[in-house]
């Protein structure tokens, strides 16, 4: 084998580039024309966003060996029901105050962010608000005023970052409806907070 | 019907980071002592060379069990992939490298003419 | 170009390369800010009042990340115009608007990092997003930034497509080329902004893993091509019929490997497959560039003209294989992803692979650099003082380095467990493990090692400004590489 095969040849390996490139791209891009209807807001995996007028659960399904997202009976954000284009605009407010204040580089949304704060994929549903009455105002008062409450033995407080109350409802708004997305069973063994009347 | 994945057991975390470690470590070990072995001209490393996809086999199958991979046929065919890549990949990237160097240097040749 | 050997002389250097020492300097300014704020966050893990409210955490760690990836960016920038003129054959086309342009975009990232540092939030409104902060980790530059990004880029591209044009294409310039098209085109995919979060994170993980398992190892793919033919002399051709494998390998593994990002974001059951198997994949055109590096160096009888740069260069072999290859592969499972994700275990690997796929190549280009500016000096063996500058910091680097991802690992073994598996990610459950003592002993040692990390970096500064000062010997040429 003293002369150049073609499986060692330039021109062999030049096209073999092109073509695996170009053949990854091409099915990367039909499982994104897949993928993104099945992520809309208002899809199965991704609730609409005026969910956030009702209970959202997170129960172990058998079939899936997972925790899934269960939608349940009317439970109006802050006792007040809102039409599709409110909540939308609700949760949007809240979606843009986490990026302005930055919490991604704090916490996890959806396991991806930073690790110095817990993560907020299931905070809505976390039993650290007490009781599922005083949640929303907890949280509200929470993200506005975070200064002087400890929650930890570590002594890692949370930050003031101007969030208004406005604002902070919006944030409430946006980790109720986040909950509610299907994220295969992420996270795992999740105790969520007593939610039965 | 099984679910498409079954998470690991607290018990098999330890089993899954040792294992995939290894698979990767001994697949480049063995790809390096393969290559080594037809340049240096030195098949008394070939069995060594082998030994180490041996680890890997093994490594793989113990993390095959720990991830419980075994459950679903998808995974299944992973399994298989590895197992079978693995062991091809290190002879492709020696054809390549001396393929793609055969209008070098006399030692190449040398090394070409002995090894094939 | 006959200089003065040892001495620092301009002329020593062509035009695009006058341009590439900007680059260069710049990273290594923004390399070191990297460091100092990576210490300042590492230390608000052990002493959470250390400037709280005045520098948070998530300041200091905004500013150490993109430090970090704009410095990277500007290593290969600087990189390319480093080996353009040469790969060429012919003068950078548009030199004066590409000089034009380093002082535009550099300008651009000062004002960025000050209204970081300064301003830090905004209200809840686009406006912010716009103006001060976009606030998703990694491409946190306000969209005003993005744009001045993309119309900087676009004019380095022109610089660089049109000199290739007016001068000769190789193979390396071709792959160069496209490569940064594609680079700098999957940047756009993270410039809008949308209130679905999964499909914000779906985007987002184009440009991040698009970037650094795609792009971004083409982009080194082909320096690291041009260095071994300069630094070793190994053959044009078969250093290209290389580039082209590793192109296939890389693009063949990392496009469909962006799946291990999709197992929890609310995308479908499907990506867990997808994922799982092309990760798989990804760590054989690792193990394919160390095999076929140690195969040339056995083939060839090496001459090396440049050591450090030399041993920068095996270092980014195996910081590649390790940081990436390896750590990556040990959590890229969904079935064990499930406890890993989003914990100190991401960040060991993300530590190990950035730096040691990216940050080794670019200082590896620092040293080519010097060797060329101050008039193509010795730096091969017996160098005086025995080297100990580059021998010391690259030592203290890469074993700060591997120190902290260990000390990582540790925590986020004790964080899988506890918080992930047992605790089931609550509140309760992430202060649970931050307080477990392996934990807290991990982020001590990931201190301290960083301490190392950062002398390290000290010391590398002070050899590159005045390694071959006092040299009389000029370097001995590798072999023709045509
Ligand atoms: C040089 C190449 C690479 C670099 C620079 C890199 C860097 C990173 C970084 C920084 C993260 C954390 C992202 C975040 O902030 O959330 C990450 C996550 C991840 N990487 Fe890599 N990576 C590389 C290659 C690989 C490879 C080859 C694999 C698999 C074989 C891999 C598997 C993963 C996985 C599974 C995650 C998700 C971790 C999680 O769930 O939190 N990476 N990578
Ligand atoms: C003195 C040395 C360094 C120290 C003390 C340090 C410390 C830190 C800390 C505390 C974080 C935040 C992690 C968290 O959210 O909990 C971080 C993140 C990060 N650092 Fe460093 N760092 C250092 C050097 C570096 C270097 C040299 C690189 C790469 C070239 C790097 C790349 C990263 C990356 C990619 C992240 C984000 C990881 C992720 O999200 O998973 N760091 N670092
Ligand atoms: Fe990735």
């Amino acid at each position: 084998m003293a002369t150049n095969q073609w499986w060692a040849s330039e021109s062999f390996w030049r096209k073999t580039a092109i073509w695996v490139t170009g053949g990854s791209l091409i099915v990367l891009i039909l499982l994104t024309v897949d993928t993104l209807p099945q992520i809309a807001a208002g899809s199965k995996r991704v609730p609409a966003y005026s969910t956030i007028n009702f209970r959202i659960e997170y129960k172990y399904d058998d079939s899936r060996h997972a925790q899934v997202p269960v939608i349940g009976m009317k439970e109006p954000l802050f006792g007040k029901e809102l039409s599709e284009q409110d909540a939308e605009a609700l949760v949007k407010l809240g979606k843009l105050t986490t990026q302005s204040k930055n919490c991604m580089n704090c916490h996890t949304l959806l396991g991806n962010g930073a690790y110095y704060a817990p993560d907020l994929t299931k905070s809505w549903l976390d039993p650290n608000w007490g009781t599922k009455e005083l949640r929303e105002d907890q949280m509200v008062e929470f993200i506005k005023n975070p200064s002087d409450k400890l929650h930890n033995s570590m002594g890692r407080r949370m930050p003031k970052l101007g969030v208004t109350d406005e604002e902070a409802r919006g944030v409430v708004a946006f980790l109720k409806w986040m909950s509610s997305i299907d994220t295969n069973g992420f996270p795992y063994n999740f105790k969520p907070i007593e939610q039965e009347d | 019907m099984n679910a498409v994945i079954e998470p690991a057991r607290l018990a098999d975390f330890f089993t899954i980071f040792f294992t995939s470690a290894m698979v990767i470590l001994l697949g480049a070990l063995y790809a390096l002592l393969f290559a080594y072995s037809r340049i240096k001209v030195m098949p008394r490393l070939m069995p060594l060379a082998y030994a180490s996809y041996l680890g890997l086999f093994v490594s793989t199958l113990f993390l095959a069990k720990a991830a419980n991979l075994l459950h679903h046929p998808l995974w299944i065919a992973v399994v298989v992939f590895m197992l079978l890549g693995y062991l091809l990949a290190p002879h492709g990237i020696w054809h390549l490298c001396v393929g793609t160097h055969v209008d070098e240097h006399a030692e190449t040749k040398d090394v070409v003419q002995k090894s094939s | 170009m006959a200089a003065t050997i040892g001495k620092l002389d301009s002329a020593n250097l062509n035009g695009g390369q006058k341009l590439a020492v900007k680059y260069f300097i710049t990273a290594m300014v923004l390399f070191g800010a990297q460091v100092l704020f990576g210490l300042i966050s590492g230390l608000q893990y052990l002493k959470p009042d250390l400037f709280y409210e005045v520098l948070d955490f998530n300041v200091n760690r905004m500013v150490h990340i993109n430090a970090m990836i704009v410095w990277l960016l500007y290593g290969f920038l600087g990189s390319v115009y480093w080996i353009l003129e040469d790969e060429a054959q012919h003068e950078v086309v548009g030199l004066k608007l590409g000089n034009l342009i380093f002082w535009v975009l550099t300008a651009a990232v000062a004002v960025v990092v000050l209204v970081f540092l300064f301003v830090q939030v905004g209200p809840g409104k686009e406006s912010s997003i716009w103006l001060i902060n976009e606030g998703r980790e990694y491409i946190e530059a306000p969209r005003w930034a993005d744009i001045g990004i993309v119309v900087s880029v676009l004019t380095f591209f022109y610089n660089v497509a049109a000199t290739f044009s007016k001068g000769r294409y190789t193979g390396i310039g071709g792959v160069l080329l496209l490569d940064l098209l594609a680079l700098f085109g999957i940047y756009l995919a993270g410039m809008f902004y949308t209130t679905n979060i999964s499909i914000d994170q779906y985007w987002w993980w184009w440009v991040i893993h698009l970037w650094v398992e795609a792009t971004w190892e083409v982009m080194v793919a082909c320096t690291m091509a041009y260095a071994l033919m300069k630094v070793l002399g190994v053959r044009r051709k078969i250093v290209e019929i290389w580039l082209y494998i590793e192109v296939a390998l890389m693009f063949g593994s990392g496009i469909l490997g962006i799946g291990h990002h999709y197992f929890w974001i609310g995308t479908p059951e499907y990506w867990f497959t997808i994922g799982g198997f092309f990760s798989a994949l990804e760590p054989i055109p690792l193990v394919a560039m160390v095999v076929h590096a140690i195969f040339d160096a056995g083939a060839n009888k090496i001459k090396n003209s440049n050591h450090p740069t030399m041993a920068w260069l095996i270092a980014h072999a195996f910081g590649n294989f390790f940081g990436a290859g390896v750590w990556g592969f040990m959590h890229t499972l969904p079935q064990i992803n499930l406890y890993t994700h989003g914990t100190q275990w991401s960040a060991s690997h993300g530590h190990f692979a950035f730096f040691g796929a990216y940050a080794t190549i670019n200082i590896a280009y620092f040293y080519i650099a010097m060797q060329q500016w101050r008039g193509k000096v010795w730096m091969a063996g017996d160098q005086i003082g025995n080297g100990w500058k580059w021998k010391w910091s690259i030592g203290l680097l890469n074993l700060g380095m591997v120190g902290m991802v260990m000390a990582m690992l540790v925590s986020g073994y004790v964080q899988s467990q506890i918080e992930r598996a047992i605790e089931g990610s609550t509140w309760a459950g992430y202060f649970a493990a931050q307080a477990h003592p392996w934990f807290v002993q991990g982020m001590w040692w990931r201190e301290i090692f960083g301490v190392m990390f950062a002398v390290g970096f000290v010391l590398l500064v002070w050899d590159l400004m005045t390694v071959g000062k006092h040299e009389t010997r000029s370097m001995v040429e590798a072999k023709s590489a045509e």
